[in-house]
């Protein structure tokens, strides 16, 4: 379970990202962030996956507080999770294998385990056969796939997606969302910051406006603009 | 796991080697410049200490010249009791007419020999003192006796014993601050390879930060190829210094005949070791302060 407790975030630049967010998302949830640019959505995202500490106010994931980690506990910590990013962020110079691979690599996983691991990540994307090309010979969605297949490799319970069908036509993102639909079946929060206002309104998944810096709106079963005709939770 | 993760940081640190060739080859020609410039200090500082060690040998034994007509036992009594000083290391009781022998030997003494007659030379105490410090205590002492030759009491050349000892703790200070010198250039140098090259991979860092990588792990490669780096300008800084060491020190011999420079190759081991255990650290911490502002998670 993940819980935002009062959280503030000034940078030191002075600008006020998030005011006051209260939240709390179950295991298993699947939540959209919604809102225009600039309203907050990657600060909570960056706070989530702790490359940024609140100024104010708890975050917990699972009970622990984000805040008090130690650093050394942060790579255990971001094991947990899955992370897919707008651009994709894969390594150019490794094969789609080596890519998927590394996530494992870098925990000091043994061989045999990795290359079964890395076959069953691809195979759940769609790209098997793949996995001796490079990234620079794949469409954007089939990039968005590695990369989801490595934000799943190591079966993390909490998958963390900034924009992920940003970059991609409207038939390759809902591909991509079929992807997170299942792997969300299987039992994996997932938080998606997005401005895909078809796939939301779509979905109708929970959906959580932000709008400069505060929650504007936590509908249990939203869309992407206020629907005055659904009954609505509040934010706490 | 250690191994696993240890082939990993093997093999990223010799593929970022190979792929930022040019900046590696820039920090390794730049490192061995500077090992050699290091190598040649050393060289340098480890012959002059030989060259000053002959001279301490010489100067740290005095003559005592004993008078004419001093009684045998007088000479002896003072022999003893220098021999039961600790500061004093041997004596030896040169006669007059050994101390003739002894000049009549030297071959540079021909022609004076021939045109002396009887015998001018004293007979002396030789003594040989264990610290070059204690020196003037021995020679004060000597003069103090009342069998030496008041004409010319002793062989001890106090001014040039002090020139001495100040130039060698010159020589040592300049050396030390020289090496500290070429120590900082190099870790700055190593430094920006280092730089450049966790500039180039930022994508991969910024991944492998994201997937849970710890900062050892991320810092493990950089500090490899340091040490890669390091290692193989020290080799380069040795060959060239082995190759030129003997031809320098004959060429210096044949120029500036009255510094009996020596060559020693059994001081190349310890600079050897010293180079490459050098360079190894060199390149360690250069990159290990290169690479510690970006890998922090």
């Amino acid at each position: 379970m993940i819980s935002f407790q009062h959280v503030f975030k000034t940078y030191s630049t002075g600008t006020e990202a998030l005011r006051d967010v209260n939240l709390v998302v179950p295991e298993g949830d699947f939540l959209f962030l919604v809102g225009p640019s600039g309203a907050g959505k990657s600060t909570l995202v960056r706070l989530l996956i702790r490359e940024e500490k609140p100024s104010k106010g708890k975050i917990f994931v699972d009970g622990v507080e984000l805040g008090r980690m130690k650093r050394r506990q942060l790579p255990g910590y971001r094991r947990k999770v899955g992370l897919v990013f707008q651009d994709f962020k894969l390594l150019p110079n490794l094969t789609i294998y080596e890519n998927v691979a590394f996530a494992l690599r870098v925990h000091g996983e043994a061989e045999n385990m990795i290359q079964s691991r890395v076959a069953e990540a691809l195979d759940t994307v769609g790209l098997s056969g793949k996995d001796n090309t490079y990234p620079a010979n794949l469409s954007g969605g089939e990039q968005q796939r590695v990369a989801i297949a490595r934000a799943l490799v190591h079966a993390p319970r909490f998958i963390i997606a900034d924009e992920p069908t940003g970059n991609l036509d409207p038939a390759t993102a809902w591909e991509i969302m079929q992807l997170f639909l299942r792997i969300n079946a299987r039992g994996a929060t997932v938080v998606m910051a997005t401005h895909n206002r078809e796939i939301v309104d779509l979905l109708r998944r929970r959906v959580i406006a932000i709008d400069a810096g505060q929650i504007a709106r936590d509908d249990r079963s939203g869309r992407y603009h206020d629907d005055l005709s659904k009954p609505q939770i509040r934010a706490q | 796991m250690i191994y696993r993760n240890l082939r990993f940081a093997l093999n990223s640190a010799w593929q970022s080697f190979w792929r930022n060739l040019a900046v590696s080859t820039a920090a390794v020609l730049s490192i061995t410049l500077i090992l050699v410039l290091a190598g040649i200090n050393l060289l340098v500082g480890h012959a002059f200490s030989q060259v000053l060690d002959g001279f301490r040998a010489k100067v740290s034994e005095i003559s005592v010249n004993v008078a004419d007509g001093t009684p045998l036992q007088s000479v002896y009594d003072f022999q003893q009791q220098l021999a039961a000083d600790p500061r004093v290391s041997n004596v030896q009781f040169i006669t007059k007419d050994q101390a003739l022998a002894q000049f009549k030997a030297d071959p540079n003494n021909v022609v004076l020999a021939q045109q002396i007659s009887g015998n001018p030379l004293d007979a002396k105490l030789e003594v040989r003192v264990a610290k070059l410090d204690d020196v003037a205590a021995i020679d004060t002492l000597a003069r103090r006796w009342s069998g030496v030759d008041p004409t010319d009491p002793t062989n001890y050349q106090g001014d040039f014993v002090n020139r001495m000892l100040q130039l060698s703790a010159w020589l040592g200070i300049a050396g030390v601050g020289l090496l500290a010198i070429l120590v900082v250039v190099s870790i700055v140098i190593v430094m920006n390879t280092i730089r450049t090259a966790v500039y180039h991979r930022r994508k991969e860092i910024e991944v492998m930060k994201l997937v849970g990588a710890t900062e050892w792990f991320v810092r493990g490669p950089f500090v490899i190829e340091g040490v890669m780096t390091g290692l193989i300008a020290a080799s380069f800084a040795l060959a060239l210094l082995v190759l030129a060491y003997q031809p320098a020190v004959e060429r210096f011999r044949a120029d500036v005949a009255f510094i009996p420079l020596s060559y020693d190759p059994a001081f190349m081991v310890s600079l050897a070791q010293d180079l490459l255990i050098g360079g190894a650290l060199l390149g360690a911490l250069g990159s290990y302060i290169g690479v510690r502002r970006y890998v922090r998670i």
